[in-house]
């Protein structure tokens, strides 16, 4: 891929995700109407649960780029794997803080309660706990290979992980609105602002995502280069 | 595969051995364990008549924190001369190592348990109605632990603050084996709650076989990667 071809994608996505985040914050505050009774509160969960959706994608990403960097050989796709986890990691991270941020913000109004262990809540939690500690050991357990096959490791033991906490969770029973999958969703103004935010917000990730991947690129090739300067004549 | 079965006999036989000529594994565990529940006792016994709402949670964190650092020992032996990368030279297949490693690891943590669950039971005075429910959970929770714990000791074995991030990693994965534990742990000792014992033993059994395959199956891939 040349140098060209990345800045006008990254610059294509970053616009993209500018134009159609304001049209879903108009959408959110101008188009929808008010919800009766939880009133400006029922806002946010435009954003909430866009977010909540992407971070769920990008950590799925995150453990499939963590298998592919373990599964194959070839040296530029175990890099890219590897920028790719890096990338999707730090943006769902980011997008799991924004969904545990709203999401107490709208219980605190409709439930009454910042917080409870319902099993959504926990899961949302847990696995924002997981990729944390992923990004902890990128940081701490050294950029080598073997820091980063660790690192993917633990994004593999992710699926199962969630898997698992879904399942844990589920048997104490929840009170999570379930309003787009059992058709809550039916004045027309709500579903154009719930469905632009959904875009609004997957295009943000995606063009974070795209650009986290493209500077992670440029970190390995400047360790590339300076590997190779050190093993013709020794670092400056 | 009885070759297999030889390399793991082999390699959890050396553990053993050293185990049990130094015992710093088990003895690390046992005073950390036993200083826990002391801790634990100071924290919460005002009310003797509640013991068994919190003595499972006891139990549990006790069992958690004490395995965490018998991890972080567990291939501390295997760092210097470079022994590991020796045993995985040798035509050995990684996955045994593994499993001979996890296994040591969870034999070590069951005797350093059974002494220290047995405190909590006389210092909290729980009532175990249900014992095989009880010693079940605690198997299956700790082979859990193991399986987990042994991976991401291995991983970390060379990284700088392993002993901070060793429990960073593994106790996110390992919430839903302490949600298990707590609750057949709770409901061995009479707790009025209303679960079925069998299913959360069922899901205990479960992630030990899912991460079972996982560990042993990811432990070669990343160890060379």
């Amino acid at each position: 891929m040349g140098r060209g071809w990345t800045r006008w994608i990254g610059a294509a996505l970053a616009v993209a995700a500018l134009v159609t985040m304001l049209a879903a914050l108009y959408a959110i505050f101008f188009v929808a109407p008010l919800e009766m009774t939880m009133g400006i509160a029922q806002k946010i969960f435009y954003i909430h649960v866009g977010s909540a959706m992407n971070m769920l994608l990008a950590f799925g990403v995150c453990a499939l780029a963590g298998a592919t960097f373990l599964a194959v050989r070839a040296p530029r796709a175990r890099a890219m794997a590897d920028a790719i986890g890096v990338a999707t990691a730090e943006v769902g991270v980011t997008l799991g803080a924004i969904v545990l941020v709203t999401g107490p913000l709208w219980a605190r109004k409709a439930w009454g309660t910042w917080w409870t262990w319902e099993p959504r809540l926990t899961l949302s939690l847990m696995v924002f706990l997981l990729f944390l500690a992923y990004l902890a050991l990128r940081a701490f357990a050294g950029s080598d290979r073997f820091g980063r096959g660790v690192a993917a490791g633990l994004s593999i033991m992710g699926i199962p992980a969630i898997y698992f906490i879904h399942f844990a969770v589920e048997r104490w029973g929840g009170a999570h609105p379930q309003v787009v999958y059992k058709g809550g969703l039916t004045v027309p103004g709500m579903k154009l602002a719930f469905w632009l935010s959904v875009l609004a917000v997957s295009l943000v990730t995606a063009a974070l995502a795209y650009q986290r991947a493209v500077i992670e690129t440029q970190r390995q090739a400047i360790d590339a280069l300076f590997l190779e300067l050190d093993r013709r004549e020794g670092l400056p | 595969m009885t070759a297999g079965l030889r390399q793991f006999g082999a390699v959890l036989a050396k553990d053993a051995r050293i185990e049990f000529r130094t015992r710093d594994i088990v003895y690390t565990m046992a005073l950390f364990s036993i200083l826990l529940v002391f801790v634990f006792a100071f924290a919460f016994l005002s009310d003797p008549s509640r013991t068994r709402d919190y003595g499972p949670g006891i139990v549990w964190v006790t069992l958690l924190f004490s395995a965490t650092v018998g991890q972080n020992r567990l291939f501390d032996r295997e760092r210097e001369n470079g022994c590991l990368w020796s045993m995985l030279l040798a035509p050995v297949p990684a996955g045994v190592v593994f499993a001979a490693k996890a296994t040591g690891h969870f034999l070590f943590t069951v005797a350093m348990a059974a002494v220290t669950v047995a405190l909590i039971v006389v210092f909290f005075d729980l009532r175990v109605l249900d014992v095989g429910g009880f010693v079940g959970s605690l198997l299956l929770g700790t082979a859990g632990m193991s399986l987990v714990g042994t991976l991401f000791s291995a991983m970390l074995m060379n990284a700088r603050m392993k002993e901070v991030l060793l429990p960073l990693v593994t106790f996110p994965v390992l919430v839903p084996v302490v949600i298990a534990g707590v609750k057949v742990t709770a409901l061995s000792v009479g707790a009025p709650l209303q679960e079925d014992a069998g299913a959360w033993l069922r899901f205990l059994l479960g992630f030990d076989m899912i991460f079972g395959a996982v560990t042993v199956l990811l432990f070669g891939r990343m160890i060379r990667s």
